[in-house]
């Protein structure tokens, strides 16, 4: 039985990654789990300087979902380099690094620090945080930005480079396309949902920032719907994220057309969940005598639908 | 703090017993745990098996019993995730990650414990007092609440362990008013040095840490904010703290960096300065 997929010349062990902003930096986790069981892991989103982050409260729970506002809190990509990925790299996983921004010009330079770095597989670029002010969702926003800043980024290092797109567009196969074009490697579909959560006794936001992202089992059947739109409209592979908290959410993605998928949530709910969702794709692919899982990605069986969509619309012409 | 092995994995429970008022005794078989733990330290913990939504929720470790690898929580029905722990029946499982974070750190030798606990902030107390009581320390135990019905724990603790002072604001049960001022009177009429230790509520933390700069004495706090993974990844519990030597306060994580914390280092709502509300946040 094979597990292990193919991304952008990335091996990874298994279809299931962790997703930055719910892993850490990785080495938190270790002495609870075993790190090179998992596919890989995405560190939580670095900017060129340190980032203090929103105020408290940050995460608040929803029906299915949580809301959240860190603000992108970390230690800067180049004390990372230095301090935490040596502690990475003596573990046997992809390791891939979310990238920040608030110009064009800091993604090309966190994407160049982290170019000659040993332990990086390749870069997320995070242009759909919804948490911060500037930079974010000013670049997934409007599809020329996505182009300019995933060019920049694609120029600045020789690392795989994956753009993480954000749900809170009309239509996201435009941005796929745009990302694809400025030379993106492979898509992350989707980063959170905006969000608002108001505490009815205070009359307040629950966030002390006011909106957060959603995420958890609530978003799924729209990232299922997003990811699969992006794979049809473009020819590299796409990454899934949305809810996953067991092997069926996981199946989803990969029918809907992803080659693998991010969990992120459920980290927080269950920090073994990658290795429970592991058996369980093992004992689905054994009772469908799938015997690599490669086989199984973009086989959705949808009545009525064309198998390659119509490509009308130029995204940057 | 020593290196210790954390374990996630399911915790049966093995006895449940109901103190009223929404309050319970939950005893959960987990090695790691029941071996290592102390007093401060806190499991993670969720009812059943499923990563699904909610959360688990944080709780401090009451007691401990290595040899039959259990421990045992102070559990109060308030949302959820309590209600579905409390409902829990022997044999059943829970979804349990510890133990976590910083511990108390007990006094010199010779120094006088004071122990102050609002509500079920009194959980870490009873493994604190037993430490205490196994070196040989003096130690007290002020156990506070609104009434004599937030005290359910008061026979029980009063039967062994370090000597108790409770105090309710109703003063339906020992001192009459609020338990910083049972703990105030007490420092009036001893000579030794002190050192305080609380958890409870945040007003409560923060006059046990006036009253600790007051008279010049160490104190540790056990810090509540809301968590979501103890692992310090989700960077919800965050805290302003400000060690000696920095500039400015930082946000450390109550899970891995607490929740127990050097009293005299929190910035407490209202003393905030640069880090709140500034030209920084959402930046």
């Amino acid at each position: 039985m094979n597990l292990s997929v193919e991304i952008a010349g990335v091996r990874f062990k298994n279809p299931l990654i962790a997703a930055s902003g719910t892993f850490g930096y990785g080495v938190e986790y270790e002495g609870v789990l075993d790190l090179s069981r998992l596919g890989g892991f995405v560190s939580k989103g670095l900017y060129l300087e340190p980032r203090e982050g929103n105020p408290t409260p940050r995460l608040a729970e929803t029906p299915s979902g949580l809301l959240n506002a860190i603000g992108l809190q970390g230690v800067g990509i180049r004390t990372f380099v230095r301090d935490v990925l040596p502690r990475i790299a003596r573990h046997d996983t992809v390791h891939l690094v979310n990238i920040c921004g608030d110009t064009v010009e800091e993604y090309a330079e966190v994407a160049r620090v982290c170019d000659g770095a040993p332990g990086i597989a390749g870069l997320e670029v995070n242009i759909s945080c919804p948490n911060v002010k500037k930079g974010g969702l000013a670049f997934g926003g409007d599809p020329r930005m996505t182009h300019e800043v995933v060019a920049a980024v694609r120029k600045a290092t020789r690392l795989p480079v994956i753009p993480k797109l954000s749900p809170n567009v009309a239509d996201i196969t435009v941005f796929a396309r745009a990302a694809e074009e400025a030379g993106a490697d492979a898509l992350s579909c989707i980063n959170t949902l905006l969000g608002l959560a108001i505490d009815v006794e205070t009359r307040r936001p629950r966030l002390a920032f006011g909106t957060g992202g959603l995420s958890g089992p609530a978003i799924r059947p729209i990232a299922v719907r997003m990811a699969w739109q992006a794979a049809r409209a473009v020819s590299i592979p796409v990454i899934g994220i949305g809810g996953i908290s067991c092997a069926s959410d996981a199946l989803e993605f990969l029918i809907a057309g992803c080659r693998a998928v991010q969990i992120g949530t459920a980290n927080f709910v269950d920090p073994g969940v990658h290795e429970r969702i592991l058996s369980e794709l093992q004992e689905w692919m054994e009772r469908q005598r799938v015997e690599d899982i490669g086989q199984i990605v973009g086989t959705l069986d949808y009545p009525g639908l064309s198998p390659t969509p119509a490509r009308d619309s130029e995204v940057c012409g | 703090m020593i290196a210790q092995m954390v374990a996630n994995r399911i915790a049966p429970l093995v006895h449940r017993e109901g103190l009223g008022g929404g309050y319970f005794l939950l005893t959960f078989r987990h090695r790691e745990t029941a071996v290592e733990a102390r007093a401060g330290q806190f499991v993670m913990i969720k009812a059943g098996s499923s990563a699904e939504l909610p959360l688990r929720r944080p709780f401090s470790i009451m007691t401990t019993d290595p040899e039959r690898e259990t421990f045992t929580l102070f559990v109060k029905e308030v949302g959820a995730g309590s209600r579905a722990l409390c409902a829990l029946s022997p044999g059943e499982g829970a979804q349990c990650l510890g133990p976590l974070g910083r511990h108390f750190t007990p006094p010199p030798e010779g120094t006088e414990a004071l122990l102050v606990a609002g509500g079920y902030g009194v959980a870490p107390f009873q493994l604190f007092g037993a430490l205490l009581q196994g070196r040989g320390g003096s130690g007290r135990l002020f156990y506070g609440g609104r009434t004599a019905l937030d005290l359910p724990l008061l026979d029980r603790l009063s039967r062994g362990g370090v000597p108790v002072v409770p105090a309710t604001e109703d003063g339906s049960v020992g001192h009459h008013g609020r338990v910083t001022g049972a703990v105030a009177e007490w420092l009036d009429g001893i000579r030794g040095p002190a050192r305080l230790y609380a958890c409870g509520p945040e007003a409560m933390l923060h006059a046990v840490a006036r009253l600790a700069g007051e008279r010049a004495l160490a104190a540790e706090v056990s810090l509540d904010p809301w968590m979501g993974c103890g692992l310090g990844t989700c960077l919800s519990c965050v805290v302003p703290i400000q060690r000696r030597g920095e500039a400015r306060p930082k946000y450390r994580c109550a899970c891995t960096e607490g929740p127990v914390f050097d009293a005299a280092r929190v910035v407490w709502p209202g003393e905030a300065s640069s880090r709140e509300h500034g030209e920084e946040a959402g930046a």
